[in-house]
């Protein structure tokens, strides 16, 4: 069973402007799911809806079978959440907010507990107002992990923490993921953090799901071309080609992604359009990004 | 555990393919011989910081191309490859790093016997500056 279905979600937050727009994504149990988007391009508001805080106007949330507006508690006690904005309660101490989160998780391990605090060095006497950005989000990760959830969401949970500790989050939703097995969620804009943890990508477009695929065939089977001005005007003719997923007019030359490794774009520019002088190169996902949804240029 | 394995998530080229790459490198360049064990799945992926899957991966892809050998319970090894099995290992290796020039050298519509005659040279030379330093 999957364990995160989003079937034909609609959902607009003013009339005729949709956010998500014929949504659909399922995740079988086990898969780390890297979501990527510009900003506004609707990974919040899906992370939302599968939290149950939000509703969606049409189509059907399920989180382990359960709608999560229906059956919130059920659902959330098997999931670990954190995101950029979320808020801990800024006067209760350090140690009361685990203590809060051990009560609320049936699971709660307090080994792992310990060892966390330790490895962050979290000062448990402290009122969370008074802590750090990056101790903040450690406070929320190690509540969210210490119960060894079944899926773990994360929501941009690097956003604002220096390298050291993008790292450590790193290395703690790994170490779940060894020993325990978690689904995981997770959007952020660190395209190297995405390329270690993910083994499938989700790239959201326009309310809709742009590219899904496996990270290492994206690297394999897509590619980037470059054809140089000289050739004129190759806009069409480029979208015209078997796989092109976008072509943008940029300085250097044309830049057009492919659906196809790189030999193959060669050899399609070459047979079908009787372009000689193209580049034709595996394309990094950070590249594929902006390619694909930066804009029309 | 000394093995030397170092990822670019970012290069493009996938993760378990970079761990491929360097492992049979390891292992063609001696510094990996037959019977040395590999760090385990786990023992692998929280060191790198990537996904244990992936590593899972580059193993399996190992073991099927019988680089490494898998025993039940116990840390994969290394396998004894004969002479042969070596030097096949060596020219595979060099195959794959020649794919990148060999392309260039068709786009940029080089002649045939002008780019060999440089691949000549260039081990020529390399074998020179090898003599004199010994």
């Amino acid at each position: 069973m999957s364990v995160v279905e989003f079937r034909n979600i609609h959902r607009a937050y003013r009339k005729g402007e949709e956010v998500l727009a014929g949504l659909n994504l399922e995740i079988p149990a086990g898969q780390v799911v890297g979501l990527l988007g510009k900003n506004g391009a609707g990974k919040t508001t899906l992370i939302r809806l599968a939290m149950g805080m939000l509703e969606a106007q049409q189509g059907e949330v399920r989180i382990f079978g359960m709608d999560p507006r229906e059956k919130p508690v059920e659902v959330k006690r098997r999931i670990g959440y954190v995101s950029e904005d979320q808020i801990l309660p800024e006067f209760l101490k350090v140690k009361d907010v685990i203590a809060l989160h051990r009560g609320l998780f049936p699971g709660w391990d307090e080994a792992m507990a310990d060892d966390l605090i330790g490895r962050f060095s979290l000062p448990l006497g402290q009122k969370i107002k008074k802590l750090s950005k990056g101790q903040a989000r450690q406070v929320a990760l190690l509540c969210a992990v210490a119960h060894r959830p079944e899926l773990l969401i994360l929501d941009e949970p690097a956003g604002g923490l220096d390298p050291a500790a993008r790292r450590e989050f790193l290395e703690t939703s790994i170490r779940l993921l060894n020993e325990t097995g978690t689904t995981i969620l997770f959007s952020s804009h660190y395209m190297t953090d995405v390329e270690r943890m993910a083994e499938r990508i989700v790239m959201l477009h326009e309310g809709k799901v742009l590219i899904d695929g496996e990270l290492d065939s994206l690297q394999e089977d897509y590619s980037l071309a470059l054809v140089p001005h000289a050739n004129g005007e190759m806009r069409e003719r480029l979208l015209g080609l078997n796989g092109c997923l976008g072509v943008r007019k940029r300085s250097d030359a044309w830049h057009a992604v492919f659906r196809h490794d790189p030999a193959r774009t060669q050899s399609l520019l070459n047979a079908d359009l009787g372009v000689k002088d193209a580049r034709c190169q595996a394309i990094p996902l950070e590249e594929m990004f902006i390619e694909l949804a930066g804009g029309q240029g | 555990m000394g093995l030397l394995i170092v990822v670019d998530p970012s290069s493009g080229v996938p993760v378990y393919r970079q761990l491929m790459d360097q492992i049979k490198f390891h292992i063609a360049s001696g510094l990996l011989g037959p019977g040395d064990e590999l760090p385990s799945t786990r023992a692998l992926s929280s060191e790198l910081g990537v996904n244990p899957m992936t590593i899972s991966k580059a193993y399996s892809y190992l073991e099927k191309e019988n680089v490494v050998e898998r025993r039940p319970g116990r840390p994969l090894i290394v396998r004894d490859l004969t002479g042969e099995a070596m030097t096949d290992q060596r020219m595979k290796q060099l195959r794959e790093s020649l794919t990148a020039p060999v392309r260039m050298a068709l786009q940029l519509e080089i002649d045939r016997e002008e780019a060999l005659k440089l691949f000549r040279e260039m081990i020529d030379t390399s074998e020179e500056d090898a003599d004199e330093r010994r």
